[in-house]
């Protein structure tokens, strides 16, 4: 599943997708950011609440597909501006973190 | 950060990576705030690295473009509504009053509080990794304080190293009997 058909998914919908065609091959949850700093993994959806400048700086350290911010939370135009900047995919869900996991979890076995 | 006592040992790594003679590193407890106060002589920043330095995105380091240790020190203190702030001298500019001083403000009653943890720990393993540079540190808490010295520890040593295997020792069980002290005694007014 690429990050451009995660934004078509029901209940899904892109804050700002630099790179849509990146192609989501794991699922990674956390929101203490030194944690996820050193647990996720390149290629991963990381479910996240959080949503200020150093989220961003994790995604890009750690190469995760996109951020996806579940609960219904945005970014902020600054945040979203920098996103361009830095070419990091965020997607925002309606759903909780559990819900969010579980349909991506469906969507990459049916690879 | 998981317990502020790793954010201090980033912290004070960036005042070994600026020379610094000496690190101040101060914890003020009242009933409901925690004030950290991390303070180097070391050389200093000038005004437009400064301004950068509470950017993630920003580091002086060049494998990395992303240093954060600063930003997330920020981000701890200000998810308790604290504050945050940074002031740094350069070496060129401030010849004789060069450093840096960084203090975050916590209000400990807030329920994204992170534990303090282990300081003594990290005080420890700051003094273990460069034994020349000196340490003041000082825990002060309603019920005492805890305090460390490596100034007057090298004044009765000579020449030994603080590395030294029963140094080192010595000084995490010193760490470890203040804070024992503090623990049983009730608050001072």
């Amino acid at each position: 599943m690429t990050v451009y058909d995660l934004c078509k998914a029901e209940n899904f919908a892109p804050v700002v997708c630099p790179a849509a065609e990146r192609e989501i091959t794991g699922v990674y949850i956390g929101d203490l950011l030194s944690w996820v700093m050193g647990k996720a993994q390149s290629g991963d959806g990381w479910i996240t609440i959080m949503s200020n400048i150093n989220t961003l700086a994790v995604a890009s350290l750690t190469d995760v597909a996109c951020i996806i911010l579940a609960e219904g939370v945005t970014l902020e135009q600054e945040i979203i501006d920098a996103a361009i900047q830095k070419e990091i995919n965020v997607v925002t869900t309606t759903l909780s973190a559990y819900e969010t996991a579980l349909f991506m979890s469906k969507e990459l076995k049916d690879e | 950060m998981k317990e502020i006592s790793l954010n201090i040992l980033d912290i004070a790594k960036n005042s070994v990576k600026a020379r610094a003679s000496l690190v101040t590193i101060l914890l003020e407890e009242s009933e409901d705030k925690l004030t950290l106060i991390i303070e180097d002589d070391g050389c200093g920043m000038k005004e437009d690295t400064l301004r950068g330095v509470c950017d993630p995105f920003y580091t002086t380091r060049t494998t990395r473009k992303v240093g954060l240790g600063i930003p997330l020190l920020k981000l701890s203190c200000e998810q308790t509504e604290g504050t945050f702030s940074i002031e740094s001298r350069d070496e060129e500019t401030y010849p004789d009053s060069h450093g840096t001083k960084v203090t975050a403000v916590f209000n400990k009653k807030h329920i994204d509080f992170t534990p303090l943890g282990d300081v003594a720990g990290s005080i420890v393993t700051l003094i273990q990794g460069d034994p020349d540079m000196d340490f003041l540190f000082r825990h002060t808490t309603p019920c005492g304080e805890v305090a460390l010295d490596t100034r007057e520890l090298r004044a009765q040593l000579g020449d030994i190293s603080l590395a030294e295997f029963e140094i080192i020792t010595w000084i995490s069980e010193y760490l470890k009997e203040q804070y024992e002290e503090i623990e049983n005694a009730s608050p001072t007014a």
